[in-house]
This record gives C-alpha cells, structure tokens and sequence, in this order.
C-alpha cells in the first residue's frame, strides 16, 4: 500500500517535539516524518533523526578541479606567447599562481553550491504537502504513513496539540 | 615539586649556564665594534622577544572581545610577562653593536655609498649614534607594563592564596595582594585598568615589533626596502605565541593535572584563529614577494635571492614549510581542531617556524655586509653558527622556559577568578529535546 | 548585547517585508531621481566613448584619474558584505543578523559599479571582445602586431574580480533560498510563480536547515580568501610598476585590503541607519548594532592607520631623491597637502573620536556623519595615492600637466553612487534586505541567565 503524506501544524514548538516522541512511541520510523519550521532550530531540539551529509567534499573535489584548471590554463598560455617581459621567466609562477588561486576558489565556491542544492534535496519540483502558516511560525509535522494509518497519526497529532491537520495542499501546486 | 617539572628547571638552568658562558667567549673573542658575529644573538633575541613579547597580548585581546574560552589560557599568556625582564637583559648587548647612523668613511664618499645609513628614525642629527636607548625604553616599557598587567590580574588569585600560603609565600602574596579585598570598586577598577593596560601594550608592542624589525633587520641590509616586513615581523609573533601557548596549555591538560579546567572548546576556537593568523602570514610574505619578484630591480632580484632562493634559500623552505603548510594542513582537518593534540602539534609547528623565520632574517641581516651602501650588489653567503652560536642559542632558550618555570611555582597557571566568572557565565541548559550551551553576554 | 525585545514570526515578516509587499510614494519618485542621474551618466560616457578621451581630464602623464580612482573606491565598498558577513558568521556574533544581507547586497552591486569603471576607461570598451571572442587558449595573436603582456597585473583584475562577483551573487543566492520561500507563501500570480521558483521547494526540513547553517560558515571560510585576494590584486596594478615612485611598496596589499573594509563597514552602518529611517526598522536595526558595528570600526580604522604608517614610513625610509619628492608634493604643495589634510582627518581622526564614546556610537545622526566622512576620506585616499605619483615627473616624460577632472568625468562618477542606490531600492522591492530566518533564529536562541539579583542576557548555542 502506498503511504500517503499528512501535515500537523502546531503553534507551539515544544507540542511539535512532543509530536514526535508520540510518533517514535508509535513505532513510525524517524525516517518517515520531518518537522518544517520557519528558522533553523539547534539540531536535535525536536528529538529529531540526525542528518548526514558530505557537502564538505564538494569543495575539495572543486578546489582540486580549479587547481588543475588554473595550472593548465596558466601555463599553456604562458607557453603560447613565448614573449620575454622585464626579464620574467617565460613559465612565470608568481602570476600564475595568483590566476590558479582564483579559479581554484572560484570552482571551490561553485562546487560548494552545487553540493548545498544537492544536499539539501533541492530542487523540489513538486513540492507535496504543505501549508504556508508554516513561514508564519507554525510547526509541521509531516508524517508519512500507510493510508490505513492516517486516522490513528490524524488523532495523534492532534492530541499533540496540533491546532490543524492537513492531509490535502489547499490549492493545486505551489511550486 | 613533581619530579619531571624539578628536571625540566634544572635543563633550563643548565642550558642557561651554557649560554651565559658562549656569551662570554663570544664577546671575548670577538668585541662589540662589529656586528657581524651577533648575528644568532640577535636571532635568539628576536625570536624570544618575538614570541614572549606578543604572548601577554592575547589574554587582553580575547578578554575585549569576550570570549569566553579564553579563561583557562589567560593567565599562561600573561605569566610571559616575568620573560620581560630577560628581553630586557638579552638586548642590552646588542646596544653595543648596531652600526652608527654616520658613514664612518664619509670623506670622501665612495660611489653608491650612503651619508647616513638607511633608518626609520629620520630626523636624526648627522653626529648621533644608532637609537638603541630608544630601543631599549621601549622594551622595558613594554615588560613594566606587561608585569603590571600580570599583577593586576593575578591580584585577586594572590589575595585567596595569602590566607593559605606559608612561609615566603605568604609574604609574597601579602606584599603584592595587601590591599585587595574583592569590594565592587575593586573589580571595576580591576577590569577597567586591565583593559587600558591591554590597549597601552597593544600599541606600544606593535610599535617595538616595527623598531626592533627594523632597527636590527631591516636597516642592515644595503637597500632593503620593505614597508611590510614590520607586519610580518609582527604577524609571526602573534601566531608563533598562540601556538606556544597552545604547546603550554596541552602540556598542563595532559600531564598538569588541569584537564578538568582546560576544555576541548579552548584549543578548537584558538585553533582557528591560529589558522586565521598562518593564512595571514602567508598572504603578508607572498605580497613581499610577488612585489619585489615583479619590480625586478637588481636590489630586489638580490634580496630575493639573499633571504629567500639562494643563501638562506633551505632556510626559507623550511620556514614556509613550519610557518604555513604543515600547520595549515593540520589545522584545515575540523575533528583535528576539536582535539587538544592537533592544535598543540601546530603549535609546535609555528614555533619552529618562527625560529627559523629569525634565524634567516637576523643572522642574514648581520652578516649582509656594508649596511652604508646603496643596495646589495652581490649576493652574501650563509653563515652558520659555530659552538658558541650554538650555546647561545640554546641558553636563550633555556632562560626564557627556567624564568617560566619559576614564575610557575609562585603564581597559579590558572586564572582563578576568571575560571570562576566564566562558570557564573555559562552552564548547559535544556531547549526542548536538546542540551546546549547557555551562553551569558554573548559577544 | 542583546536589547530590544522577542518578536512572533509573524510581525518579523509583516514588518521585513513591508518594503516588497508594499509601495510608498517616496520609493518611486526616488527610483525616477536615481534613474534619471544614471541615465544621464550612461549618456555623458556614451558621449565620452563618441567623442574620444579628450572629453576627460587626462593627458600625460596623468592617464589614470577619476575612472580609476572610483573603480578602487567602488571594490573597496564591496568589502563590506563578506567582512561582516563572513567573519561576523565565522566569530559567531550575535549582532550580525540584521547587518549580512544588507552589505553581502551592497557588495555585488558595488562590485558591479567598480567593473564598469575601468571599461569606461578604456574609451573604446567594444574592443574587449578580441578578449572574448578568441577566449580561451589565444585571446591576441602576434600576427596582430599587438604583443599582450600576458602576465600583467592587469590580468589578474578580471579573474579576481569575476570569482568575487560571481561567488558573493551565489553566496546571497544561498541565503536568500529561504526568505524565498516565505515570500511564495506570502504571494499571488506571476510573483508567487517567480518566488516559487527561486526558493527550489524549501519546506524548511531539520536537513535544509542543517546545510543552510553549515554553508553560511563554509562559504564564508571560503569567501573570505577571495575578498583578500580581490583588493591584494587592485593593489598590485599599482604596486607592480616601478615606475612610477610611491607606488612599488610591499605594504599595498594588506593597505589597500584593510582600507577597503574600513570604508566598506562604514558604509554598511550608513546603509543600515537609512534603512532603519526608511523602513522603521526600529526594532531589528537597534543601538546596540550601530554601536557594536562602531567599535568594530575603531579597531579597523586604527589597522588602517597603522598600515597608512608604515607606508607612508617607508616612503621616506628609502631615502630616493624621486620618491621623497612625490611625498613632498604630497605634503606640501598646495593643493596636494590640503587635501592630504582633508584625508587623514575625514578617515581616521574625525570618526574615530566620534567613535569613541557610546553615546555617540549610540546616536545615528552622528555615527552617519562619521561613516560619510570615512567614505570621503576614502575616496580622497584613492585619488592621493594615483594621481601626485603620476603627476609627478617621470624619467623620458617629456610633457606633463597636472590633472583636473571634466563635467564628463564628474557626472559619470555622480552616476556611480545614483546607480548602486537605484540598485539596493530596487533589490529592497523584491526581496528582503534583513535575512528574516537569522532574526527568527536570534529571537528563538535568546534566553538569560540569574546571577544573584541579576539578569544577565544569554544564548543558547549549539557548541
């Protein structure tokens, strides 16, 4: 059976937390709801699953393609004009090095967006459930269950202290 | 007294005997008329003031911007504060051997040879001597007030220690903690002079850094002229004293019995800023550098080839190696930041660094010949040190740790009243399902 | 360091977007003033580019002027997003929230002010294309009769100052994604569908949250090499040549980088102030920031200073006949010295002793005035540092004049600052210029400790 999503909004945060300890005594995974709040909460205040990522190796591998870059195309240039200026080498380090640390930081800083969009899951092109009080300051508790279950989670949510439960987006798609 | 602290004073004294006795026959053999054989002493001297000297400064620096990992670093920064007076001794030699300003062959005046030596102090009469009693008023300036500030924060410690203390020690602390008894006044004054005091050395400092860099390096080097070099003489002092104390800090967690006062968070957030401070001094030596290697002037191309790719060419390598990659490759790892080892290795790192950073600066500079010519024309050798050198060297560095040692055993390593406010100040709160830091006057 | 008072998340949005969802009628007539100046800017450098360089002031040996000194004064303003952003995030301060948007803005469009400049000053700005079009492996070729001196400093201008503009524009991206979202939620029609689009489907997920807090730090540990990099490099066009005397100091980079956050922060409180008058901002832009952001000037200005020292020391210290002469024409000859006066006195010694006192750190009327009179000081830096040293006589200049700048130059310049305040009105109107998630988190994060009778003011902090 396909699981289906449902949305308690809480107005207080510490009855979203206790949401969820409902849900973890409820025997629903912590992989199958998440808590969307308008500000980012200290990690670990709703009780929630702990989040892995490996967006600190995007800039490595960036800084790694940058340098590379950096090199290549400094010295090729170098190499394609061989034009003595003011005595300077023809492979001259110095303004090579201040071009290759550019494009080292520049690919480092791109590499680093791509793996923040990335791991943060985003794009979303279809957005699924959710309500717009939650940039109000209202709590969600997104819960994904089997459709069986909606009743039971519906009833533990709102004896949480959800102030409303939503299990349809009020109009079609918002993003 | 622990057995391995009563081995580690007597090392230090005895190296200090060694070096006192290198001294000697360096002075006896060789005189004060000219400058060239000091160049080591010169080179312990800078790297002792150097670090020593910048050392006192971060207790001020981090009680301004209140942070509160400071606490348990404060008071063994400060403690360099007693190496004062060792600067003081040290320099008083090197008065005697810094050039004049006057060209003494001024007539006639050969071709490219100056009047007057190249120097900051420009407004200088043709007939006066080299400014060392500027110098040396600066110095002891900067170790009186650096001994004041030491005393003004150690007085409320000392005041709690007069009422367990015996014999000498009572005395000591009576005499030095007489009239403190904790009144609010007390304190604000306290805190308001320490911050003043801050400011003063702050200044004064940097404006030795400037003098002496210049004074004993700079202007010893026909032609060298480079408005940077100050800041990086300055720079190197401050990330080579954070590291030693980071050294000191590890020491006293490990094996000083303090792991309970010396918290992970104090070598994770001076971890940081000792990486700040290694980026900072590799940017200061690359703009020196690109900047002369672009002019192309023959001065410059001879300095760069004098300091930096020929005669002091491994010396540099090594200095860029302790100075920037390995404590940079250290320091660059988080997990290794948030342990107490990692910044106590790089810490070791800067510190060899920064010795070599004097040693190929000073001694270079000593011995690059005609300081009244023009520029460098050719390119001087290295020189290296013989035994006495040798002597030298370690008995300078063995009188700054035996004064420390000593000054150890009559003044707590650890800032009591501080350590105290900081647990008034913070403790771990709960906010919902978390425990976190609770943090009073977040800076 | 933590006045005003809580705020439920819904008046932070009512009130920071205020200037989105709503017009006043001041914001267009401002809009039209602004528009009207820089079009008549766009049109005294078309006429410049039509009629030739003639139309400036420049002539040898004079060659770099106003163009050159307002491209160094527009990357030194731009130094001020990813100083207060960047280290302000790294150091943990509180008081940074409302101030990060607002000067990470204040950078891209200030950088984008700067890069016009030396284009404009090319006179002939259609010919960068040979650069383009041939890009990447032979941008000249010698069959041209032109032999392009590849390692120049002059190359590493645009390299340097693509890698900021191009990370600092992503940097605010990643930031704004948010604040996009609660835009979406807070808009109908065409708008909802470009904020929807922009904020990617945040929902605002512990995982979102987690990566947008670790790229803030790790973006700013990343942003802030280039920043120091991009004033080091404008410094080096300057710096590189032998030539011309007071300009070949090892000193510059760090000067030039240090006087571009001095007179950056300081145009970031002036910033803040108007927006605080502007939008009534009252309770997110508090005393306590200006007052922070004041101290933090003073140590800024005083690293400037003592840079300004040392490089004014060491012009002296080399003891040339040539050098010391442009120092004197600085310091001596009218009205090069009145100027130089003008300068030290407007940078340093008037802010800094407005500085000084809380109070005074505590009154806007008094911290703008110190923070113009920064920028003033500045930019009269920039033009004492580039033109006495080519005013003065160079060996084989054969004719020389002093320079005065034209109506032409003039009004470009005049463009400039209509042109990056056109900017920040028109990015006020489409999205916000205080991050409403930080001041959320900042609201969220404050609690107090008892000590004794008293209430001290504390945070939570996660380590």
């Amino acid at each position: 059976m396909a699981k289906r999503p449902i949305l308690g909004l809480f107005e207080d945060a510490n009855y979203a937390a206790e949401a969820g300890d409902a849900l973890q005594e409820a025997d629903v995974s912590q992989d199958d709801y998440d808590f969307l709040t308008d500000a980012p909460y200290p990690e670990g205040a709703f009780g929630e699953r702990e989040e892995r990522h490996h967006l600190y190796w995007f800039p490595f591998v960036g800084a790694l393609v940058g340098l590379t870059a950096g090199i290549l195309m400094t010295s090729m240039t170098q190499l394609a004009y061989p034009l003595v200026q003011g005595g300077k080498p023809i492979l001259s380090l110095p303004p090579m090095a201040v071009i290759t640390y550019e494009s080292t930081m520049l690919s480092a800083i791109i590499f680093t967006i791509l793996g923040i969009i990335f791991e943060s899951r985003l794009p979303r092109p279809k957005m699924g459930l959710y309500d717009t009080r939650i940039t109000e300051g209202y709590i969600g508790v997104l819960v994904n269950v089997e459709e069986d279950q909606l009743p039971k989670v519906s009833a533990l949510l709102t004896q949480a202290g959800a102030v409303d439960v939503v299990l349809e987006n009020p109009e079609p798609a918002a993003a | 007294m622990p057995m391995a602290f009563g081995i580690a004073l007597a090392v230090s004294g005895l190296l200090l005997g060694l070096g006192i006795i290198g001294f000697a026959i360096r002075a006896v053999s060789d005189g004060f008329g000219a400058h060239g054989p000091w160049g080591y002493y010169a080179a312990i001297f800078s790297f002792i003031f150097m670090v020593t000297g910048a050392a006192p400064l971060a207790a001020s620096i981090f009680r301004v911007t209140k942070s509160h990992w400071r606490r348990p670093l404060t008071r063994v920064s400060e403690m360099f504060s007693l190496i004062g007076i060792f600067n003081i001794l040290l320099f008083i030699p090197l008065m005697f051997v810094l050039p004049a300003f006057r060209n003494p062959n001024l007539t006639p005046l050969a071709e490219n040879e100056l009047d007057l030596r190249r120097t900051i102090w420009f407004e200088v009469p043709i007939g006066a001597n080299a400014p060392q009693w500027l110098d040396l008023l600066g110095i002891a300036c900067l170790a009186l007030c650096a001994l004041v500030i030491l005393w003004l924060s150690a007085v409320p410690d000392m005041a709690q220690a007069r009422l367990r203390a015996t014999g000498f020690r009572r005395s000591f602390y009576g005499v030095l903690a007489g009239h403190w008894h904790g009144t609010k006044s007390q304190w604000l004054n306290q805190k308001a002079g320490l911050a003043l005091l801050g400011a003063f050395y702050f200044m004064l400092l940097v404006f030795m850094q400037f003098t002496i860099s210049s004074d004993y390096a700079q202007s010893l080097i026909p032609g060298w002229k480079d408005s940077i070099f100050p800041v990086i003489y300055t720079l190197t002092g401050f990330q080579s004293s954070l590291g030693l104390m980071l050294v000191i800090l590890f020491v006293l967690r490990r094996w000083g019995g303090y792991k309970g006062y010396i918290g992970i968070s104090l070598f994770w957030s001076a971890s940081k800023i000792l990486l700040g401070l290694t980026l900072l001094w590799v940017y200061h030596m690359f703009a020196f550098g690109i900047t002369y290697w672009y002019g192309r002037l023959e001065v410059e191309q001879n300095i760069l080839k004098y300091l930096l790719f020929q005669s002091y060419g491994w010396l540099f390598l090594a200095n860029l190696i302790f100075s920037f990659f390995l404590p940079f490759l250290t320091l660059l790892w988080n997990p290794v930041r948030r342990s107490d080892w990692g910044p106590a290795l790089a810490g070791v790192f800067v510190l060899i660094g920064a010795f070599l950073f004097s040693w190929r600066i000073f001694v270079g500079a000593f011995n690059a010949g005609d300081v009244y010519n023009i520029g460098l024309e050719h390119v001087p050798a290295f020189v290296g040190p013989d035994l006495w050198d040798v002597l030298i060297v370690l008995g300078g560095l063995g009188g700054a740790v035996f004064i420390y040692l000593l000054g150890s055993r009559l003044i707590p390593m650890m800032c009591v009243w501080e350590i105290k406010e900081g647990a008034m100040y913070q403790h771990m709160g709960t906010f919902m399902r978390g425990r976190y830091l609770v943090l009073a006057k977040p800076e | 360091m933590q006045e005003g008072r809580v705020l439920p998340a819904k008046e932070i949005n009512r009130d920071l977007l205020r200037s989105i969802l709503t017009t006043p009628n001041w914001y267009w007539v401002t809009v039209a003033v602004m528009a009207i100046i820089v079009l008549g800017a766009m049109s005294a450098a078309g006429l410049m580019i039509n009629r030739g360089m003639g139309m400036t002031g420049l002539n040898r040996p004079v060659m770099w002027g106003f163009f050159i000194v307002n491209f160094v004064f527009w990357i030194g303003i731009s130094h001020a997003g990813v100083m207060l952003s960047a280290i302000l995030r790294l150091s943990k301060a509180e008081w940074r929230r409302p101030a990060t948007r607002a000067a990470e803005v204040l950078t891209v469009f200030s950088l984008m002010t700067a890069v016009m400049m030396p284009l404009i000053h090319t006179g002939r700005p259609w010919r960068l294309v040979y650069w383009v079009y041939t890009l990447p492996f032979v941008p000249y070729d010698f069959a041209r009769g032109i032999w392009p001196n590849i390692r120049s400093p002059l190359v590493w201008d645009p390299s340097a100052i693509f890698t900021y503009l191009t990370s600092s524009i992503l940097f605010v991206m990643v930031a704004l994604i948010p604040d996009m979202a609660v835009l979406r939620d807070r808009t109908t029609g065409i708008r909802h569908q470009a904020y929807a689009l922009m904020a990617m489907g945040w929902q605002g997920t512990p995982r979102q949250w987690k990566l947008q807090i670790i790229s803030g730090i790790l973006l700013s540990a990343l942003i802030l090499p280039v920043f120091v990099s991009v004033h080091s490099i404008v410094s080096w066009d300057f710096g590189m040549a032998v030539a011309v005397k007071s300009w070949h100091s090892t000193i510059f980079a760090p000067y030039f980088v240090v006087g571009a956050v001095h007179s950056g922060v300081s145009a970031v409180v002036f910033v803040m102030i108007l927006l605080r008058w502007i939008y009534g901002w009252e309770n997110y832009i508090r005393h306590e920031h200006i007052d922070a952001l004041g101290r933090l000037l003073i140590v800024v200005a005083t690293g400037w200073f003592y840079f300004f020292v040392m490089e004014v020391i060491f012009g002296f210290y080399g003891r040339e006949a040539d050098e010391i002469a442009v120092r004197e024409f600085q310091f001596t000859q009218p009205p090069w010295n009145l100027w130089f006066i003008f300068f030290t006195g407007l940078t340093y010694f008037l802010p800094v002793s407005l500085w000084l006192f809380k109070w005074t750190r505590r009154n806007l009327w008094i911290m703008s005035i110190a923070c113009i009179s920064v920028n003033i000081g500045m930019w009269l830096e920039r033009f004492l540092i580039i033109v006495p040293g080519l005013a003065q006589k160079q060996m084989f200049t054969f004719t020389w004049y002093t320079y005065a700048p034209s109506a032409v130059e003039i009004t470009i310049i005049g463009g400039t600052f209509a042109m990056v305040t056109l900017l920040m009105l028109l990015f006020s109107k489409v999205l916000p210029l205080i991050p409403l998630y930080d001041i959320k988190e900042g609201d969220m994060l404050k609690t107090e400790i008892k000590i004794g009778r008293a209430t001290v003011p504390a945070v939570f902090r996660e380590d």
